[in-house]
């Protein structure tokens, strides 16, 4: 089977590079959808943008860092509060957002003295932050405001702060990977190396790529504690900016999302030597072997066996009862690039449940190359997939239940069909052995919630289609 | 060595290992590279060598992949080991042609990461 053009795409033919059915007999090497490439006009994109890649998935989540947004109101507001990503001191990062406000006098003038402001007025505010991002956005971006010169002046006048900036504006790239790329190497090049961590274990990791949505940092900590392995820094779920910059001593780079942060790990093998070993931290039968290879690689086999025994009886007949009722769902997964190779072979082989279709927004052929070697034949595998698309695959598959952000959630549920928020979760974490009961537990709760039959019912008499559908 | 024992091998490492997978085609060569070598010393009762970290990486991935395989693959264990290691690098040749030399990724042998 060819690449796949839809009837809703018959004015824009070149979306057929983008999506692709499975056959049996077929691999990655005869097809592999063009990925990580500009939105094709006419298409009706779910993407972010470069700033929003760096800002609301990687940056804003650190726990002690004020995020200053050098743009109008709405650049901050949009990358606040939308990921659920806590934190252990009172969810610092998600109660404040920060702006230079800009407006149009600031654009004509230039904004480089707002900044300035800015960014006292904003230690002066909270003496007790000490550390700081800056962002460029596009306006900023496009009248060339300096910011690095305004945080070395900052920094030069105040010598107990640290301002990292991240100039990617949302014009940067095709998608939000953009802005994952440049916080990645920007971050490395400028401020990994600048402070020694103490060491407390003879067994030390980085963990990456894992952003502590609804805790899911929190709860593999609790395995690496048993474990007695010293995390030095959490990229960046539930992290303090100083971690970060010890991020040269760790021993090994345990990477979860290779999308968002394989970058940096790859640059911490190439600059310091650190190997970089890739683990499914979703998944009973993923995680157990993600725990296996960690302890292997320290000679402390012993601990990861008593640790998953341990997990295993608490949890493995919780998630028994969950694959009992979901045997046989069919699921659409439409989420950011990684988690759709993480849960395709995961949501299978622990729950019984069948992937049909797959969307992307940002990933990368790399990722493609994986979701295709796991995934199933007859499967749909799409790149930046659009609301029309969506629509007819829908009725392509017929999925019980789709995975995916509260966007496309929103039209989903006017489908009356199941969604689980697939970004930030509906009841996480999803993580480890206790997070995919979680994951299991909304997914069943999702597909046997009688609200959707009840929403359906038009109340004036008679039934609508969707009042068919839902039964 | 059996053409269809390989297959059945490289499917499962297709659907199972990240580590095929990685950025860049030299990370990929250096892994596949690494990895079966420690499986085959595994396989055939050597000593594996874990004195650098990328060793010990090897190791690390090698053990799990040898441990599913003799799991799935009653077959492995009645094989000879000089027939091991011609599955070994039949598999090597297979994982190296899939996801390096006729993968379709364009980003594979970009210089920068």
């Amino acid at each position: 089977m060819p690449m796949v053009l839809l009837e809703c795409d018959k004015d824009i033919p070149e979306r057929s590079k983008h999506i692709y059915l499975k056959v049996e007999g077929e691999d990655q090497r005869d097809f592999l959808p063009i990925s990580n490439a500009a939105t094709i006009p006419g298409t009706l994109s779910e993407r972010g943008c470069a700033f929003c890649g760096a800002k609301l998935v990687i940056g804003g989540v650190l726990k002690d860092t004020i995020q200053m947004i050098h743009g109008p109101i709405g650049c901050a507001y949009d990358t606040w509060h939308t990921k659920r990503y806590p934190t252990d001191n009172g969810h610092f990062n998600m109660k404040y957002v920060w702006s230079t406000d800009m407006k149009e006098s600031h654009i004509v003038f230039g904004g480089e003295k707002r900044l300035e402001k800015s960014i006292n007025e904003a230690f002066d505010e909270m003496p007790d932050i000490k550390r700081m991002f800056v962002y460029t956005t596009c306006p900023t971006a496009l009248i060339g405001d300096d910011i690095k010169a305004v945080a070395k002046k900052v920094m030069s006048e105040r010598p107990d702060v640290d301002i990292f900036c991240c100039e990617c504006p949302g014009f940067a790239g095709v998608s939000q990977s953009k802005g994952h790329h440049v916080l990645n190497i920007n971050w490395i090049n400028e401020k990994v190396g600048a402070v020694e961590p103490e060491i407390t274990s003879d067994y030390t990791i980085n963990f990456i790529g894992d952003y502590n949505i609804q805790g899911d940092t929190q709860l593999l900590q609790t395995y690496w504690d048993r474990l007695g392995i010293q995390v030095i820094a959490h990229f960046t779920g539930n992290a303090a900016y100083d971690e970060l910059r010890s991020m040269h001593k760790a021993q090994l780079n345990v990477v979860n999302c290779a999308r968002s942060a394989g970058y940096i790990a790859n640059e911490l093998k190439k600059q310091y030597g650190i190997p970089r070993l890739d683990i499914d931290s979703w998944g009973f039968s993923y995680m157990a072997e993600g725990i296996r290879k960690v302890c292997a690689f320290f000679g402390i086999e012993e601990r990861g066996e008593k640790l998953i025994a341990e997990e295993y009886a608490k949890w493995k007949p919780q998630l028994d009862w969950y694959k009992e009722r979901l045997q046989g769902t069919k699921m659409a997964i439409w989420t950011g690039g990684p988690r759709l190779w993480h849960w395709t072979k995961s949501v299978e082989d622990d729950l019984g449940v069948q992937v049909v279709a797959m969307s992307s927004k940002f990933g990368h052929q790399e990722d493609f190359e994986k979701v295709i070697a796991r995934g199933q034949a007859g499967t749909y595998y799409i790149d930046d997939g659009n609301e029309l698309e969506f629509f007819e695959i829908i009725d392509l598959v017929k999925p019980d239940v789709i995975f995916t952000g509260p966007r496309v959630g929103e039209l989903v549920k006017k489908l009356h069909i199941p969604y689980v928020n697939g970004h930030a979760y509906h009841n996480g974490p999803y993580m480890g052995f206790e997070g995919f009961v979680n994951l299991a537990r909304d997914m069943y709760n999702a597909k046997a919630n009688p609200l959707l039959k009840l929403a359906a019912k038009d109340i004036r008499g008679g039934k609508t289609q969707f009042m068919e559908a839902a039964e | 060595m059996s053409e269809q024992q390989v297959k059945e091998l490289f499917d499962y490492c297709q659907v199972r290992y990240l580590w095929q997978f990685f950025s860049r085609s030299w990370d990929r060569e250096e892994n596949i590279e690494g990895i079966l070598n420690a499986a085959n010393d595994m396989f055939r009762g050597r000593v594996i060598k874990k004195s650098t970290p990328m060793e010990r990486l090897f190791y690390a991935d090698a053990k799990e992949m040898v441990k599913d395989f003799r799991e799935n693959f009653p077959w492995i264990e009645q094989t000879e080991p000089a027939k091991i290691s011609e599955l070994l690098d039949g598999l090597k040749a297979m994982l190296r042609e899939y996801t390096i030399t006729k993968s379709l990724n364009h980003e594979l042998n970009h210089s920068l990461y």
